[in-house]
């Protein structure tokens, strides 16, 4: 008799088992108004994401969620179909994703800079240098008589693969250089122990700034070099995703995104995004042509007409614009 | 698809990489052994007669301390890692000794895993020891550090297991080696914190190569083990 109300209990209790699993099956975003966003580090540690989240979700009813990754593994996760949209910071990559076919449109949206970061007392005496490859080539010649690391994410972020073509520029070749490290982490972690091990780094200032402002004292680095040197010019772009090679992504959604961050509402609410009166993303849509690192003219016209359509209103002008100060 | 694929990819680029002697590969290899073969080395010696003491002896408190030991089995690698890594941070108490983020830091963390485990093992065996074996040696005249010696070697079979599960817990954990080791490439990093990486990067096939790497040395290590227990199980026989 036991035994018989031991089995019952347990099929009972493995059929609910079973009904529990499938809820998260069922629960899968394959829903209307959800929208996964595949995102480099950068978009999420500088707060950007959480502050245009809600504005997004209200006026297009819709549920943002993000996968926190590098700018590597976002086009990856994009080829595989497991992101919605992509918003990441890599030019070359980028290109290619698109020239082999997994996306279809690369709308540049707004840039930042990256900034080489350091001690205080920066012994290899880089402040101010305008361009970044001499202040890379100083640090590289101070290491010739003195010690001081430098640290790389190592991770083939979009972060590293600037730096890694910074130095590229300057001949050094830092591959087995005993005071070249990869973190191999993320931008704060590898901002943490350079500051910890007092070095030097390459970051988004945007990041910068939110983890300075959040950490204050326990992050002992500071902005030493800070150019508008094209090699340092950061811009970030929307990607969406070959409706052809995953037709079960959420497509419609995405265009929608795309659309609210270029149109006046969404760039006006980049400009405005501080951290300490500090403005962190520049937005660029519609505004210049020139520099091949951001979307093509007809790409941009295409997709003011877009805009117009759906009744959003397009970013003020199409004047050429110089990179401000 | 893609992930069956991936798996198979994997097999493949684990048998090249350790085939071709891939430098860095090695490296990694090498220094996870280091790493956790340290602390399990370390922490045996530690825990071994603690966890006999704790089991032969009756004083007061004993159940509340038996209770902690076996709390502590479960502290999660994160936590430790946490802990370790403000202690030793520059503004911690001890950061004037420059450890962070360096192997003895991860040694230090792995130790403090592997203590509990070991202890509890060890604590679990000599417990289940016959009765009258645990009376006769009681009776006898000897100092308790033989009285300590004698019972370990009664029980050598559970103080190997002790070890052995006190070194699984130690290459296979990620978490705390993570924060105080900083996976740092060519310094600190080691088979798991290098799997992390690889799979963050979208690289799956490496990071699988990897992963049957530290199943492989995982096997060999309790290979090894295990025959040994085979033996002293015929050798008392």
């Amino acid at each position: 008799m036991k035994k018989k109300y031991i089995l019952f209990f347990s099929v009972i209790a493995f059929i609910l088992l079973l009904l529990y699993i499938s809820t998260f099956i069922n629960s899968n975003h394959n829903v209307d108004n959800e929208l996964i966003i595949a995102t480099t580090t950068s978009t999420v540690d500088s707060g950007l994401l959480d502050y245009l989240k809600p504005t997004f979700e209200n006026n297009f009813d819709a549920n943002i969620r993000w996968l926190y990754l590098g700018t590597g593994q976002a086009l990856a996760a994009g080829e595989r179909g497991d992101a919605d949209v992509l918003l990441v910071h890599d030019v070359d990559r980028e290109k290619s994703f698109i020239d082999n076919g997994h996306g279809t449109v690369r709308l540049t949206i707004m840039y930042n800079k990256f900034v080489i970061v350091g001690p205080e007392d920066d012994p290899a005496d880089i402040r101010n240098i305008e361009d970044p490859v001499i202040a890379l080539k100083k640090i590289a010649d101070y290491n010739k008589q003195e010690n001081i690391l430098f640290f790389s994410r190592g991770d083939l972020s979009g972060t590293h693969a600037q730096e890694l073509k910074i130095w590229d520029k300057t001949g050094i070749n830092i591959k087995n250089q005993n005071w070249y490290i990869e973190t191999g982490q993320g931008m704060s972690p590898t901002l943490r122990i350079t500051s910890e091990k007092s070095g030097y780094t390459i970051t988004d200032v945007a990041t910068f700034l939110k983890i300075k402002t959040e950490l204050k004292d326990r992050i002992s680095l500071e902005i030493l070099v800070n150019s508008d040197h094209i090699d340092v010019l950061n811009p970030y772009s929307i990607i969406l995703i070959n409706k052809e090679k995953h037709p079960h992504l959420n497509h419609k959604l995405a265009e929608k995104f795309a659309l609210f961050l270029i149109s006046k509402e969404g760039q006006s609410k980049i400009e405005n995004y501080k951290i300490d009166d500090n403005q962190l993303f520049f937005p660029i849509f519609g505004k210049n042509n020139d520099y091949e690192i951001f979307s093509d003219e007809k790409t941009t016209l295409e997709w003011i007409n877009k805009l117009i359509e759906h009744g959003l209103t397009p970013p003020l002008s199409l004047i050429k614009h110089n990179i401000p100060n | 698809m893609l992930i069956i694929n991936d798996i198979f990819l994997g097999f493949i680029r684990a048998l090249m990489l350790i085939l071709n002697g891939n430098s860095e590969v090695i490296h990694i290899t090498l220094l996870s052994l280091r790493v956790s073969g340290t602390a399990t080395l370390i922490g045996a010696c530690i825990s071994i007669p603690l966890g006999t003491m704790l089991a032969m002896y009756d004083f007061p408190g004993k159940s509340f301390v038996t209770h902690v030991m076996n709390t502590m089995i479960s502290l999660p690698p994160v936590v430790v890692g946490l802990l370790v890594f403000l202690l030793l941070s520059t503004q911690g108490p001890l950061g004037f000794l420059e450890l962070l983020y360096t192997p003895t830091a991860m040694i230090f963390a792995q130790l403090i895993l592997v203590i509990p485990i070991c202890m509890a093992v060890t604590f679990s065996s000599i417990t289940s020891v016959d009765k009258r074996i645990q009376d006769t040696i009681s009776s006898l005249n000897f100092s308790s550090i033989w009285k300590i010696k004698i019972m370990i070697n009664e029980t050598k079979i559970g103080i190997l297991t002790s070890i052995i599960a006190g070194f699984g817990a130690a290459i296979s954990e990620v978490g705390a080696i993570m924060i105080v080791g900083g996976n740092l490439n060519g310094f600190t990093r080691v088979l798991t914190s290098a799997i992390v990486l690889k799979t963050n990067q979208g690289m799956f096939d490496e990071a699988i190569a990897l992963g049957l790497i530290l199943l492989f040395l995982a096997f060999i290590i309790n290979g090894v083990m295990t025959f040994l227990q085979f033996k002293i199980k015929k050798g008392t026989k």
